[in-house]
């Protein structure tokens, strides 16, 4: 019973928050692309203009709806709601705060702390591909259609670099719950982004492809597509594919969090070390490996909370200040990243490091000094990536692509018969 | 001063590098966005000044007594590009030439001032003045009653102190 | 060239450096103009005496001492005249520079403005400021009667007006009085040229605009309006007129220069009826009477039935046509009467009881015939019927109970049960009348000012119009619509332009075979001997 009705008011809880902090993010959104431009952004609606996003609301709600006269209906109204569900059914696993322990009985600050929590995640992020690209066909629209074939390849093409960059941090948790990554990097005392630094950049890159946004807002690319796989949309339905998107967002922003960042944790602080361990909340093992029951205050869920919420605007703080840094990639440098740049440096990164965790286990390394060697290593990866992969091969630019072997087109070595009546003629014509 | 030529160097393949160049652009756009000085004018509360030839929508100069200095001479409607000028003309009570009609839409002007420059008795003018929403299509076509009660300063189409623009 | 020289009566003379050759008794100022070269002037019009006192048309001729007024100096054989010399440039500048002394230069408020010989030869020649630091002399405005407005301050005293009433009018009305620059315009009487039936010509000839028109007051800017070269049709005399058109509207009417029909002039009974030209209430569709309403139909539907129901009608059929419509019209209605196996045509006629003539040139009058083309009519078989106020004379009409057509006569006498027990009832004009009610097929026409076509006057002269306003929406012109409904019923081709219509006129009018649109020109051309002159 009591499962029930904390499973009901924490689903509430967190899906109005949710909800709310998307309907936030798209006012954050304005006013940091104004403030880089040296705007002042919407500051009309409400102080500092937090209402706009109500004001957007209403005004959402209230527009004309528009359907296409030669759209596929079905399809054309399942989108939205495909994009959308989704998206929001994701931040279910995430962990966001230490449980709470109440007089009713311990609650854990997660909705379903369930055993198959990432490839819970990254099944639904797989869902996600067919809400954008309904719309696309749906709409019968060229640029929409575009847009939808574009989102599909993108998604398909990244989920694999997705995938291969979180790897390494089931390898060193043992484990696919959520909660439990949260408690391994307590206890390893070093967040995942130390020893798992080149995942950790993989990780990013393959999540802003994962979401559209810029760089690799291809699907939208409102210069050649209009505005993509939601040109057609309008109203509501147009609002429910911008909810999506924050949503993903937001949702990406957590999982950097909580997979790299130490989650709800508190850094260089030991008060916040708590575990649902085989049916009692824990602090830690003692020597001999006995558990440490844990009766901490209503106050460490509170912070731990503020913790996780801080990390996570600050990634979608970097989602919004990367979008309005970098430009569009073309479509063949965004496939050329994908696989021929992410995947194998993915997979020889997962082997190397698997390579390494193999080693320091035989060699009984434990505790902060495997830690220490692990990011050791990883720098050493990055630094390899940073400093000789990305050498005009990350992206290849226009400019290069005359010397780039790889990206060379072939189409230049065809003979081409002399135009006639040119002057001299081409030589061996 | 000869003109020259400035030599672009790319970059070769091997001098590039998109990790760098990204963090560099995100040094340089966070620099922006915690610079305080916005190059936004909060309109409503911050008035723009418009130059003094600034020429915005009409106004018709009236006599003292309240008459329109028009004496409907047509060189107005004759001069305008857009054609967006209506004039009829008449002879009021005191035997003076005046407009009957005179309307001027300001939806087809295209405000070059060029009535104001031919007018013969500096009757009409383009005005410093840019606020002119409306909620209907019609109150845009301003009726002689319209211009004259405007209150906006008039344009001047040259500089007095420097009427050469030399 | 040589050829003409040899000839007794022609003189050979050098205008700036160009031959031209001339018939003996020529002025220099015309002699000139054959060249394409119009010496400035004020006091000089072709149609009037030559004072030879505004001192603008001084040219130089060699050999003569001083600066000749070309306006009145004869040519003479091997003269050599300069009209752009030096001096002669010097004297017109000078010249222009005192006419514009006193002149208020109150173009702004002025109607002649934009057709005003003295803004044109400023503008051309002019100082571009004046000198005179006296005050200028005002003398205000004054009512001269009738349609006349006089605005002493902006005449030049060319007297151009004083002669045409003393010359051309016979009616000397105006006179100059005082002297020097107080010197001014002025009528005899209160009633000023009040009822001198010719006077409204002195606002023509005004080359400044001292004179204005009181119905063109303000009106309307010189600029904007369209000349439309047309007949004037309230007389049979037959005037060549300019309709000046803005905006689809006439705003006036001017004379257009034919010596042999009107000179340069036109009487006030005919300069001040425009304003039907421009009507509002228009038929601006077919209509067809279907069980007792008329509805709308478009031309190809209503054409269709009509030609249909007129081929089967009774006969003969009967038709009332108008002296207003061209030859063309009133042609194409005895082609589809006879068509339809003959039939009687006639046409009412409003008469005047007197004429009035121009003293001046006694060919130029008011008719009595109120109508343009009666003689056309005439000619085409059509018989007048009715009283002299153009009411009556159908009594055989308004009962008839075959077919009956009406073209352009709006039958304002006539009762609205006109045609009731008609079989069948085509009404073609381009206003809608009482008379018209009881029409079984109503057809939209142009006026004569919105199409082309021609006009037999009073001496037998063919003479075009053209086309000066825009009809209102689908109204076509009657020799259209008639010739529409002949080809139907006997086949034939349907004239595409009014001037393959006069073609198809001339096959059923003898008098009409010879002309073609070509030859009669913008001057006319006579189908009989020309008519002598009464008295002369």
């Amino acid at each position: 019973m009591a499962f029930w009705v904390t499973s009901s008011l924490k689903v509430f809880v967190v899906f109005s928050v949710l909800l709310a902090v998307v309907a936030f993010m798209t006012l954050a959104e304005r006013r940091i692309s104004a403030f880089i431009q040296d705007r002042r952004g919407p500051n009309r609606v409400g102080p500092f203009g937090i209402l706009q996003p109500v004001a957007d609301g209403i005004k959402n709600i209230l527009k004309e709806e528009t359907m296409p006269a030669t759209a596929n209906r079905t399809f054309f109204v399942l989108a939205p709601a495909l994009a959308i569900v989704p998206a929001m059914l994701t931040f279910a696993v995430v962990p966001f705060a230490a449980p709470l322990v109440t007089p009713w009985g311990t609650v854990g600050m997660v909705i379903a702390d369930i055993p198959i929590g990432i490839l819970y995640i990254l099944a639904l992020a797989s869902l996600g591909v067919y809400g954008l690209f309904l719309a696309g066909w749906a709409s019968n629209n060229k640029y929409a259609f575009l847009g939808g074939v574009r989102s599909a390849s993108q998604m398909v093409s990244y989920e694999v670099a997705l995938g291969l960059s979180i790897i390494p941090v089931l390898m060193l948790t043992g484990n696919v719950t959520l909660t439990e990554m949260v408690w391994q990097q307590q206890q390893m005392g070093f967040w995942f982004v130390f020893p798992l630094s080149l995942a950790f950049v993989l990780f990013v890159i393959s999540a802003f492809a994962e979401t559209n946004r810029l760089p690799f807002d291809l699907p939208e690319a409102e210069s050649e597509l209009v505005t993509g796989y939601h040109t057609e949309y309008s109203s509501m339905k147009f609002s429910m594919f911008f909810i999506a998107e924050y949503s993903h967002i937001l949702t990406a922003a957590a999982l950097m969090a909580t997979l790299f960042l130490g989650g709800w944790s508190i850094p260089l602080w030991s008060g916040d070390h708590l575990f649902w361990y085989e049916g009692m909340l824990i602090s830690g093992f003692t020597q001999a490996g006995e558990p440490v029951a844990a009766d901490p205050g209503w106050w460490v869920t509170l912070l731990t909370f503020l913790s996780f919420a801080l990390k996570t605007a600050f990634f979608v703080l970097v989602f919004m200040w990367v979008r309005w840094t970098l430009p569009r990639f073309r479509y063949d440098q965004v496939m050329h990243l994908g696989w021929k740049v992410m995947l194998p440096i993915a997979l020889g990164y997962v082997m190397g490091l698997a390579a390494t965790v193999l080693v320091l286990d035989q060699l009984g390394v434990e505790g902060f000094l495997f830690g220490a060697i692990l990011t050791a290593v990883s720098a050493l990866a990055t630094a390899i990536f940073v400093f000789v992969v990305d050498r005009g091969r990350l992206i290849a630019g226009a400019a290069v692509t005359g010397t780039d072997r790889e990206v060379r087109s072939p189409v230049r070595r065809v003979q081409r018969p002399a135009l006639e009546g040119s002057s001299g003629g081409a030589p061996g014509s | 001063m000869a003109a020259t030529v400035k030599v672009m160097r790319r970059p070769e393949p091997g001098e590039t590098s998109y990790m760098r160049a990204t963090l560099k652009g995100m040094a340089l756009t966070f620099k922006h966005l915690v610079n305080p000085n916005k190059v936004t004018r909060q309109y409503p509360e911050e008035q723009p000044d418009l130059s003094p030839r600034w020429r915005g929508t009409h106004r018709m100069e009236v006599h003292a007594d309240g008459r329109p200095k028009c004496v409907a001479c047509g060189l107005c409607p004759t001069v305008c590009p857009a054609n967006c000028i209506r004039l009829v003309g008449g002879e009021d009570d005191q035997g003076n030439r005046y407009p009957i009609v005179y309307e001027i839409d300001e939806f087809r002007c295209i405000f070059c001032g060029m009535c104001q420059e031919v007018c013969p008795v500096e009757a009409i003018h383009v005005g410093v003045h840019f606020e002119n929403a409306e909620y209907t299509r019609e109150r845009f076509v301003y009726d002689l009653d319209r211009l004259m009660e405007q209150d906006h300063p008039s344009t001047l189409l040259w500089d007095p102190s420097d009427p050469r623009s030399e | 060239m040589a050829e003409n020289s040899q000839t007794p009566e022609s003189v050979t003379l050098t205008i700036d450096g160009q031959e031209v050759t001339v018939p003996k008794g020529t002025t220099i100022l015309q002699a000139a103009e054959t060249l394409g070269n119009r010496i400035p002037h004020y006091c000089y019009h072709p149609g009037l005496s030559a004072p030879a006192q505004c001192r603008l048309c001084l040219v130089e001729v060699e050999g003569a001492p001083k600066l000749q007024p070309s306006c009145i100096t004869e040519v003479r054989d091997d003269q050599v005249v300069l009209t752009e010399s030096e001096e002669a440039t010097r004297q017109r500048k000078g010249v222009l520079e005192f006419y514009l002394a006193n002149h208020p230069l109150d173009c702004p408020i002025c109607d002649q403005s934009g057709e005003c010989k003295l803004q044109d030869y400023v503008h051309a020649e002019g100082r571009k400021h004046g000198r005179s630091r006296e005050p200028k002399r005002v003398f205000g405005r004054d009512d001269f009667g009738g349609d006349i407005l006089f605005y002493g301050d902006r005449c030049v005293m060319c007297t151009r007006c004083v002669r045409f009433m003393n010359e051309m009018s016979q009616d000397p009305r105006l006179t100059v009085v005082e002297r020097g620059n107080r010197s001014i315009i002025d009528t005899f009487f209160e009633e000023g040229v009040e009822g001198s039936p010719y006077a409204g010509n002195i606002v023509d000839i005004c080359p400044v605009g001292a004179l204005v028109s009181k119905d063109f007051l303000h009106k309307a800017r010189a600029w904007d309006l369209d000349h439309k070269p047309t007949i004037c049709p309230n007389c049979s005399q037959g005037c060549n007129i300019d309709l000046h058109v803005r905006d689809n509207r006439v705003q006036r009417l001017k004379p257009r220069a034919n010596l042999e029909v009107n000179q340069y002039w036109m009487c006030d009974y005919g300069r001040h009826r425009y304003e039907w030209m421009n009507r509002d209430d228009r038929i601006g569709t077919p209509l067809v009477n279907r069980s007792g309403t008329q509805v709308a139909e478009d031309w190809p539907g209503a054409l269709k039935t009509l030609s249909g129901r007129l081929e089967v009608g009774v006969r003969p059929v009967k038709a009332v046509a108008s002296p207003f419509a061209s030859n063309e019209d009133l042609a194409a209605l005895r082609r589809l009467v006879d068509g339809l196996g003959g039939g009687e045509i006639v046409y009412r006629l409003p008469r005047a009881d007197r004429e009035i003539p121009l003293p001046g040139f006694p060919k130029l009058s008011r008719r009595k015939d109120l109508a343009p083309n009666g003689r056309g009519a005439e000619i085409l078989g059509m018989e007048r019927v009715g009283d002299e106020d153009g009411s009556g004379g159908l009594d055989e009409f308004s009962g008839y109970t075959g077919t009956i057509i009406v073209l352009g006569d709006e039958l304002a006498d006539q009762e609205p049960s006109f045609g009731e027990q008609a079989a069948l009832y085509l009404y073609m004009g381009a206003h809608p009348t009482s008379a018209a009610t009881q029409a079984d097929y109503l057809l939209p026409t142009t006026t004569h000012a919105e199409q082309e076509g021609t006009f037999t006057n009073y001496e037998g002269r063919v003479q075009r119009f053209w086309p000066g306003l825009q009809g209102p929406g689908v109204a076509r012109p009657a020799w259209l619509v008639l010739s529409a409904l002949a080809a139907r019923i006997n086949g034939g081709p349907v004239p595409t332009s009014a001037a393959e219509a006069f073609m198809q006129a001339a096959e059923i009018a003898p008098e009409f075979q010879g002309l073609a649109y070509d030859s009669i020109g913008t001057r006319g051309a006579l189908i009989n001997e020309p008519v002598a002159l009464p008295g002369s």
